[in-house]
């Protein structure tokens, strides 16, 4: 009896986080993607993200919860594009799962299909922490994430053929609704076209190609290398000498940087972030970009 | 149960190699340097971002273990020459200032290269949950070599520690003594912070030894008690950030604050020594 209270007690406790339908076992990297999965996947999925979304994305720190969940994932949605490069192969190592291993049909590369930018054409590390393939911050053009969408469709279905119909219309909805918003995010940045934006890390270089903002003016001098005084001070002449007003700044960014930068530029920091869940109101892909457009536009409307 | 499948080699590791730390805190504590692990720590750091400035590739190329080994070397070549008997400043002012000129250094090593800062501290800076059957076995073996070399030189190594007057009066060459305990101890050091980084080998170095100091003063006693300490420490902080997965503890913090609270154990089986002195036992310090 004693026993049965304590089953049941532990069933309420960590079995309410699990739907009982549930039939794939999602592990994401990243946010973004774990809350594409449970939009797409809906109650025939349950889904761990292993980043937080205020944690750096190219430096996470192990936890056992990591390991266990990808131990017993039938699924794994990566960034790809070398962004989980420095963290993920020794938490598959340790999780020893071959369901999910590179090229099982369990493991989804998000990079595949898209057309990413900035891959250097001379493959050395002059470049800083450059990822040889490519700009991995491609999520944050919601055509790219159309196209990561649509990917991970099919690798639910392929897996859990019965619930296909389940996640073509949950893919069809999704498709609906971030077509309705495109329109209005694009309406929201169209009278900024061209303006150019500083950012920390070259984290928006698809965000603002997407929309139209020039988004190639980094406070890091190269990808991942701290800021060094000489390159801060170039940067602080090009936004005089561009009249550029608004900085970007995500949570595991050093905010006292962007803010010595803006305080000498007359600028303004907006707090922005590329993980749903990183900013207030943001659980759902869509309402990530929203939030982010919103503050944006903000910023550039009040210094027109 | 998930412990002897997936925490199978970091359970290994915590039972088998903190056996060498233990023993190197006793040493450590006895000379008084207690930040010496931190410090030839940093100069193997500033060894691997040399390598990098070279061109070598961090994770993979040969040059960066070479480099590393050769740095440590260095700084026990380092340290042994700024040890006098009887100083006008204490040793460890000197380690420390070795200790921030080799973080400086790294730094403006880095700052030249193309690698972030980050880079070399994950390279540098293991986690004891992701450590691979391959690095337990080779540090092993590596600590089964040193330990051997202690055990059989154990008494001139005791005796350069902790009364190096009479050392000397022996006619050993402390100083020769004091390079080898210097580089062995890098070696050791060195290899454990890869695995599991640097707060949990500060804290097998030295909660274990002043744990086995606070109730024992026999050498061979402190060492039982150190091990004792050290295993049950790495065993509960493993199944209580495993196991308690409602709470997803980090693992290496869990251990850490599991040596503070056995500290505090200790410290209270050695206020009951002190009030009944007759009775002093150690028998109770293996809880």
């Amino acid at each position: 009896m004693k026993r049965l209270a304590i089953a049941l007690g532990a069933a309420a406790l960590f079995g309410s986080a699990l739907p009982a339908a549930a039939v794939l076992k999602v592990v994401a990297t990243t946010s973004e993607y774990g809350a594409l999965a449970s939009q797409l996947g809906g109650a025939r999925v349950s889904v761990t993200t292993i980043a937080k979304p205020t944690e750096d994305p190219h430096f996470v720190d192990a936890r056992p919860s990591q390991i266990v969940a990808l131990n017993r994932a039938d699924v794994l949605i990566e960034g790809g594009a070398e962004l989980e490069i420095g963290w993920l192969p020794p938490l598959l190592e340790g999780a020893r799962n071959g369901k999910i291993l590179t090229g099982a049909p369990g493991r989804v590369v998000a990079s595949e299909g898209i057309q990413l930018l900035d891959i250097p054409l001379a493959a050395d590390r002059s470049q800083g922490d450059t990822h040889v393939a490519g700009n991995p911050h491609f999520m944050l053009d919601p055509l790219n994430a159309k196209i990561v969408a649509e990917h991970l469709v099919r690798v639910l279905s392929s897996l859990d053929p019965a619930g296909a119909p389940v996640y073509k219309a949950n893919l069809a909805q999704f498709e609906t609704s971030l077509a309705t918003k495109m329109a209005e995010w694009t309406a929201a940045l169209k009278p900024f076209a061209g303006r150019p934006i500083v950012t920390y890390h070259p984290t928006w270089r698809y965000f603002g190609r997407r929309f139209g903002l020039v988004a190639d003016t980094f406070l890091e001098p190269k990808p991942g290398i701290p800021p060094s005084p000489p390159h801060l001070a170039k940067v602080m002449q090009k936004m005089k000498a561009e009249n550029i007003h608004v900085l970007l700044v995500e949570p595991y960014q050093p905010r006292k940087t962007a803010e010595a930068v803006a305080s000498r530029t007359n600028a303004v920091v907006v707090d922005v972030c590329q993980f749903p869940g990183g900013l207030p109101g943001t659980d759902t892909y869509i309402s990530l970009i929203d939030v982010v457009v919103k503050r944006i536009s903000q910023a550039l409307a009040s210094h027109s | 149960m998930d412990l002897l499948t997936l925490w199978l080699w970091p359970l290994v590791a915590l039972c088998v190699l903190p056996a060498a730390l233990v023993y190197f805190g006793l040493h450590v504590v006895g000379r008084g340097i207690i930040f010496v692990d931190l410090a030839l720590a940093q100069i193997a750091a500033l060894g691997i971002a040399t390598a990098v400035l070279l061109g070598a590739d961090a994770e993979h190329g040969k040059l960066p273990y070479v480099l590393a080994i050769t740095f440590t070397i260095a700084g026990a070549a380092l340290f042994t020459f700024t040890r006098f008997r009887h100083p006008r400043v204490p040793h460890e002012a000197i380690i420390g200032i070795i200790y921030i000129v080799a973080a400086a250094a790294a730094t403006m090593v880095l700052s030249r290269t193309a690698a972030g800062d980050e880079e070399i501290k994950n390279l540098l800076v293991g986690n004891i949950l992701l450590v691979s059957k391959g690095e337990v076995i080779r540090t092993a073996l590596l600590y089964l070599v040193v330990g051997a070399f202690h055990y059989a030189l154990r008494h001139k190594f005791h005796l350069i520690s902790f009364d190096p007057d009479e050392a000397e009066r022996q006619g050993l060459n402390v100083r020769l003594w004091d390079f080898l305990f210097y580089a062995s101890f890098g070696l050791v050091v060195t290899s454990f912070v890869r695995i599991a980084g640097v707060y949990l080998v500060f804290s097998y170095l030295i909660v274990p030894a002043v744990c086995g100091a606070l109730i024992s003063s026999r050498a061979a006693v402190r060492l039982g008690i150190g091990w004792a300490v050290a295993l049950t420490a790495g065993l509960t902080g493993l199944v209580l950030s495993t196991e308690w997965q409602s709470m997803d503890l980090p693992t290496g913090p869990t251990i850490v604050c599991t040596f503070g609270l056995l500290l505090i154990v200790c410290g209270g089986v050695a206020y009951a020594q002190m009030r009944r002195p007759q009775r002093g036992g150690i028998a109770v310090a293996e809880e």
